[in-house]
């Protein structure tokens, strides 16, 4: 909300400088965005908290400044109150309010001869400087007294009124009204509108109808001043996309005691300027005052949430200032009067508030809580993160950090397009959707950074993804997730050997991410369709399905700018966790030296790497510490279908040096129940 | 001469003209060995008279010792020779770039994390996850918005449905705690949100906030602001001062905007205040015993700060120039 300067001080008379008002509003709550300097005089341009709709006027800002300064607030003078005057305006009009939940206050005021022209300069200055455009002095009074008291006014064309008469009423179905910005709206009974005998003639407190609009005809005016529910003209501003200068006063709570006397201003403006003559008296439907809200301040209450020291003379004074009434009541409990134009004060806390503010929030001091120690610590899942993170960066990858929202990807595993969720009402594409994987936001990270000629192009990133479950539930979890295309290491001038397979890069990173927790895993063949068929497989701990890894299909890489095979993996935390809290136990160190022997079984092709694991270790039990393998080779002179692998094993016993003899017991038991079980041969022995 | 003088001389001689540690080595054996000249000689004595046998025998060992010992000098000084040559033809150009050792670097987000937990945990802050994909209840209602109220508009919201939405705010989390935990409890966590924001250089539709808070007796503004300048001074490095403007948050009362005094300029970091006695008490916490304090603020805007950072959109383009300089 913009505001001229002089028009606050002349309301709130301080001696202070136009960036001094803006620090001192600023430092109270009512934020000064910007101070600027117009051919309209000085500008403040406010930021209204949406609690403080009182302060959406120079009353309401004046009023605040006036109490940070503990100056006199000066309101307009030379408004004579209707209520005081004869009833003469009954004999003009009369008013109904249908739903007075709607609308609990509807106040008319009748100005007759009316004489059109402008409005004088020292208003159109004020209300340029306002950023408001001069139309004429009607239009231009209403829009003065509204920004000078918050309260939105609307003039109709009085002869136009069928019946003379308004009625506040929900709009009937089919009804129809062009409002003045020459939108014809269909409108619903959810809608309060304002209507004469026949017809909606106003959209209430949003904008006024065309059919009633004050034109250079007319002679005799009838002035509403009335005061709506917020929710019901949020409502409609809402849902006819309309927001108007009334309704977003009316959202935010008009003082509903202000509906008379704003109308009397206006009429006092409209009489000084010789542009219409009010008849006297008003009328005023409100059936139903509101009570005068009342709370019980302890001033202990104040010292102990502001943590310092306050005084009752302070907690009274600054009250007072911002119009509060306060009286002692009894053992220095003070009761407190909520003046009609704050709403937003509803209990003692936001008393406390109050006086802190009036105070200066300058005057807490740096304490440090007392009492219980509380312990700090990371959450499970994080620390599992960190283990992750921690050992993807040391293997060389990047972290990176993409976007939850997006739109659908080929790039997605299309058997599982059921499983997105999505945004309901999107404004675009990119935004209509959750992930549900990690893997299209880390491709799209490797196709920007290879269009850049960046390298390394080796990724990861641990996020949420996103799984509906039905209508109405979803799954959300943690995953981590890799992306990998070409060599991790730079190209260097030092000899390195053939690239690796690329599934087999990856299959890497998921073997360190899982030995990082500790986790007995297996892999086995899978049949994702965004994967190469032949080089992907899912990962499974404690026979559930973990996460994936492969080779992405290379149909599917064409769509990317990069030049080599991209390897992928995916795991979800959360299954991760469950193995990982289950802990290791520690194991004894040996104190025996091992006995290192290779063995190079040839294996029919078909029999896999896994399988051939499984009976060495089963063969060899207990002393067989670790077996790994150091060469796979195929091709001649081996015949086609064989492969030969060469397994280096380490035996050791936990309580006594092994003897040979005892090593090869062991080592002939192996080679035997890989003949036996998997058709093994051992040439040369 | 005689025969022993003779022989060690041609020994010596035969010595220095050796080349390699295998010269030396040929030479060993010629004169030293089982089967070389001073083994030899020292087979003669038998044809010797009997008195100056011991007098030959000593004069041979003597000439042993000696030949010994010259040996293993010179096999020393060669060796030396051959390693300093060897040494020499394995020089490298050590301007040449070593072996590439892959460097693998966190997200300048994540290191902003650690360091912020780093703190928190050590004023007594547990971290707890909550979800991303939210209710409303716990993303407004139970933060006390009022239904419809415009203090929804500040944060236009991404809703699945009309229960479900993405969390506007860390502070979602609130209510979780407080649904099973009774104070006193410092808790905080860290995380993403999503708001419709038109993406610029300073706005995103997806941006990261931590959110702390703290419910235990005679919780005051005071503590609060003590417990920012420590976190801020820890974050930010240096002694730094915490100022409070009053703003409005429907969570809080009173509701606190609070800006830091680092490097010689206000920087506005977040919104705090002290939780609102009506979200206290819908958890069942007695407000008259118990109060709380809360803040929160942006994970982008630590990192920017300290880095220098002008451009919120970098975070999560994950351009390898930008993630380089972490």
């Amino acid at each position: 909300m913009r505001l001229p300067v002089e028009w606050i001080t002349e309301l709130a008379p301080v001696e202070a400088s136009a960036p001094e008002i803006a620090h001192a509003l600023t430092m109270a709550g009512l934020e000064v965005e910007a101070t600027e300097q117009t051919d309209h005089g000085t500008v403040l341009d406010i930021k209204v908290t949406p609690n403080r709709g009182d302060c959406l006027s120079v009353i309401g800002v004046a009023r605040e400044l006036a109490a940070v300064y503990g100056v006199a607030l000066r309101l307009p003078a030379g408004i004579r109150s209707s209520e005081d005057e004869p009833p003469d305006a009954a004999a003009f009009t009369a008013v109904e309010i249908e739903d007075p939940a709607l609308c609990p206050r509807y106040a008319a005021r009748i100005v007759e001869g009316i004489q059109h022209g402008p409005s004088p300069e020292w208003m159109q200055e004020r209300l340029l400087a306002a950023g408001m455009r001069p139309i004429s002095a009607i239009v231009d009074i209403t829009n003065y007294v509204m920004l000078e008291m918050g309260q939105p006014l609307h003039a109709f064309d009085y002869h136009t009124l069928r019946e003379r008469r308004i009625v506040v009423r929900r709009a009937r179905q089919g009804e129809t009204l062009t409002t003045l910005d020459g939108v014809a709206r269909d409108l619903t009974p959810e809608a309060l509108v304002i209507a004469d005998a026949e017809r909606p003639v106003a959209l209430a407190g949003v904008m006024g109808g065309a059919n009633t609009e004050i034109t250079e005809n007319t002679t005799v005016m009838l002035l509403e001043s009335a005061h709506f529910d917020w929710r019901s003209i949020r409502r409609t501003s809402k849902r006819l996309g309309l927001t108007t200068e009334a309704s977003y006063r009316f959202e935010r709570i008009v003082d509903p005691a202000g509906v008379v006397v704003a109308a009397d201003r206006v009429c006092a403006l409209l009489e000084q300027l010789g542009i219409g003559s009010p008849v006297a008296g008003v009328v005023d439907e409100y059936p139903a005052p509101p009570q005068t809200r009342c709370l019980s301040l302890r001033p202990v209450r104040v010292s102990r949430l502001l943590g310092y020291d306050v005084s009752a003379e302070e907690v009274t004074g600054s009250l007072s200032r911002l119009g509060f009434g306060v009286k002692d009541s009894n053992g220095g409990t003070l009761s407190v009067t909520v003046p009609t134009w704050r709403p937003d004060i509803q209990r003692e806390v936001d008393l406390v508030e109050e006086v802190g503010r009036v105070l200066g929030y300058d005057r807490i001091p740096e304490g440090l809580p007392v009492g219980a120690t509380t312990q700090g610590a990371d959450s499970e899942i994080a620390g599992l993160a960190e283990v992750l993170r921690d050992r993807l960066v040391g293997a060389g990858l990047q972290e990176v950090v993409t976007h939850s929202l997006m739109a659908v990807s080929p790039f997605d595993d299309p058997a599982t397009a059921h499983e997105r969720i999505a945004i309901r009402s999107a404004l675009s594409e990119e935004l209509s959707g959750l992930r549900r994987s990690l893997v299209p936001g880390l491709l799209d990270v490797l196709d920007r950074n290879a269009r850049r000629g960046q390298a390394p192009l080796a990724f990861f990133e641990i996020g949420r993804i996103f799984v509906a479950r039905g209508e109405t539930h979803h799954d959300e979890t943690l995953a981590v997730g890799g992306a990998v295309s070409g060599p991790i290491s730079p190209r260097s001038w030092h000899a390195s050997g053939p690239a690796p397979v690329p599934f087999f890069v990856v299959r890497g990173l998921v073997d360190a991410v899982l030995g990082a927790l500790g986790c007995a895993y297996r892999v086995v063949r899978s049949s994702d369709a965004r994967l190469h068929p032949g080089r992907q497989a899912a990962v499974l701990v404690e026979g559930r399905s973990v996460g994936v890894v492969g080779e992405l299909h290379p149909e599917l890489a064409e769509r990317l700018h990069v030049r080599d095979r991209i390897g992928i993996f995916e795991l979800n935390c959360g299954e991760l966790l469950r193995v990982w809290s289950s802990g290791r136990a520690f194991v004894g160190l040996s104190p025996y030296p091992a006995v290192m022997r290779d063995i190079a079984p040839r294996v029919p092709s078909s029999v896999p790497y896994a399988d051939v694991l499984q009976i060495v270790r089963d063969a060899g039990g207990p002393i067989l510490e670790d077996a790994s393998l150091v060469d796979v080779f195929m091709g001649p002179p081996l015949p086609e279908g064989v492969r030969s692998l060469t397994l280096s094993l380490t035996l050791r016993a936990s309580d006594r040096t092994l003897t040979d003899a005892e090593a090869e017991r062991t080592l002939e038991a192996i080679r035997t129940s890989l003949k036996q079980n998997c058709g093994a041969e051992f040439p040369g022995t | 001469m005689d025969d022993i003088s003779a022989l060690v001389e041609a020994a010596i001689a035969e010595l220095a003209q050796a080349r390699s540690t295998a010269d030396v080595q040929a030479v060993e054996v010629r004169y030293l060995g089982s089967k070389g000249s001073l083994q030899a000689l020292l087979r003669t004595v038998g044809s010797l008279p009997r008195e100056e046998r011991p007098a030959f025998g000593a004069r041979v060992n003597a000439a042993r010792d000696e030949l010994t010992r010259r040996v293993a000098e010179r096999r020393a000084e060669l060796l030396r020779t051959e390693r300093d040559r060897q040494l020499e033809t394995e020089t490298v150009d050590v301007t040449l770039p070593g072996v590439p050792i892959p460097a693998g670097r966190v997200h300048p987000l994540s290191a902003t994390v650690r360091r912020l937990k780093s703190v928190l945990i050590g004023l007594g802050f547990a971290f707890v996850d909550g979800p991303e994909l939210e209710d409303y209840e716990h993303n407004f209602a139970a933060l006390n918005y009022p239904e419809e109220h415009p203090a929804l508009d500040e944060q236009m919201t991404f809703y699945i449905d009309d229960h479900r939405l993405l969390r506007t705010q860390t502070t979602a989390l609130q209510g979780r705690i407080m649904d099973h935990r009774k104070p006193p409890f410092r808790i905080a966590t860290v995380g993403r949100c999503f708001r419709y924001e038109a993406v610029d250089a300073t706005h995103h539709h997806t941006f990261h906030q931590v959110d702390a808070f703290m419910v235990d007796q005679g919780v005051s503004l005071a503590d609060l602001k003590g417990t920012l300048k420590q976190f801020a001074s820890a974050m930010f490095g240096g002694d730094v001062h915490v100022r409070f403007r009053p703003d409005y948050f429907p969570f809080v009362e009173p509701g606190v905007d609070y800006a830091v005094h680092w490097s010689g300029r206000w920087l506005e970091l977040g919104g705090a205040g002290l939780i609102h006695p009506n979200i206290l008490e819908n958890f069942g916490i007695d407000s008259e015993i118990y109060s709380g304090f809360a803040f929160g603020l942006g994970l982008e805007r630590i990192h920017m700060i300290q880095q220098g950072v002008t451009d919120l959109r970098l975070y999560l383009e994950n351009d390898l120039r930008f993630l380089r300089q972490g």
